[in-house]
């Protein structure tokens, strides 16, 4: 039930990012000499190892849910043993590796920032930071989410269906924002 | 049931060929509407398919045959909130957090504050006090 709820609100969610690559892609077809100055200056090995520990994440969190869906809190074996990770380790690194890729963003925004590209300096600053942006909102939005998951977790002294189905939509979120990035990815750093 | 999902996987089918048609008759230069059709395609897909999946995990269900009982039914569905003041506190401080951006920015942070104890009261209300488990 729960979980069903969540997929109707990604898929409104969907229709937020669609406005947000509408306006991409109209300013794109309004300017295209400022798309091929401005997009050279962008770093797209560094974006691409970016989204590798991003994607890298969903994997992690996956297994979490994997875990969660044994009923499996914690880890049953020594700290780097990871096969008998339970949930809480699996997140906690989905957490670690979300933070990696907000914190290699905002890295990002301060060299364009430096290149000239800022968020009022024309429209191609508009539209990659309010695309990329608004996706780096929900990244840290999930990030929350996953600390409140990971306490109830360590609160719960019965860890039961009712951590378990928060754990799973959690991840439902995850990976929809993952996908986002992919495509805003192929369309922002190689479509361009 | 094959409707739930045939209900939404049915929009995929009639918006993709929409969509297409769409990108034609502008031209492919209507930035606007070409994107939000084809994601209007994935959204219906994206509902139909979870459905569908959701459907093949629980398998046939009662309320499927024309001899199903209520009591077939029974057991428990989830966890559901029979009443909660968080939801109120959660708006209450998203409001306060508005507020500020349209009067001044120092409201926002007492919305922020009145927030994060809104966020972590709903989350876990019912993880302890007297619901602990």
């Amino acid at each position: 039930m729960v979980s069903v709820g969540t997929v109707v609100w990604l898929a409104s969610e969907l229709m937020f990012f669609a406005a947000l690559f509408a306006m991409y892609f109209t300013l794109r077809a309004a300017s295209p000499e400022m798309w091929a100055t401005e997009t050279d200056k962008l770093n797209v090995p560094f974006a691409l190892i970016n989204t590798i520990i991003l994607v890298s994440s969903s994997f992690s969190c996956q297994f979490g849910v994997f875990a969660a869906e044994n009923l499996q809190p914690r880890r049953t074996g020594g700290m780097w043993n990871m096969k008998k990770w339970g949930m809480i380790e699996w997140f906690i690194l989905t957490f670690i590796l979300g933070a990696i890729f907000v914190s290699v963003q905002a890295y990002e925004y301060t060299e364009l920032v430096h290149h000239g590209i800022a968020l009022d300096s024309n429209p191609y600053g508009s539209a990659f930071y309010m695309t990329t942006g608004f996706h780096g909102l929900h990244v840290t939005g999930g990030l929350i989410a996953f600390l409140l998951i990971i306490g109830r977790a360590y609160i719960a002294k019965k860890f039961g269906h009712f951590e378990a189905t928060s754990a799973i939509v959690t991840s439902y979120y995850w990976h929809f924002v993952d996908v986002v990035w992919i495509a805003l990815f192929a369309i922002i750093y190689f479509l361009k | 049931m094959k409707i739930e999902s045939w209900l939404f996987l049915g929009g995929t089918l009639f918006f993709l060929p929409i969509a297409i048609v769409y990108g034609f008759m502008t031209g492919w230069s209507e930035w606007v509407g070409i994107p939000a059709l084809f994601m209007l395609v994935a959204l219906a897909l994206m509902l139909g398919g979870y459905l569908m999946f959701t459907a093949k995990r629980v398998g046939p269900r009662p309320e499927d045959r024309n001899d199903g009982e209520i009591h077939e039914n029974a057991g428990v569905v989830g966890a559901f909130s029979p009443w909660s003041w968080w939801p109120i506190v959660v708006a209450g401080s998203a409001a306060i957090g508005f507020l500020g951006m349209a009067i001044g920015w120092w409201i926002l942070y007492i919305g922020a504050g009145l927030s994060v104890i809104a966020i972590i009261g709903w989350t876990y209300e019912y993880s302890r006090g007297d619901h602990a488990h």
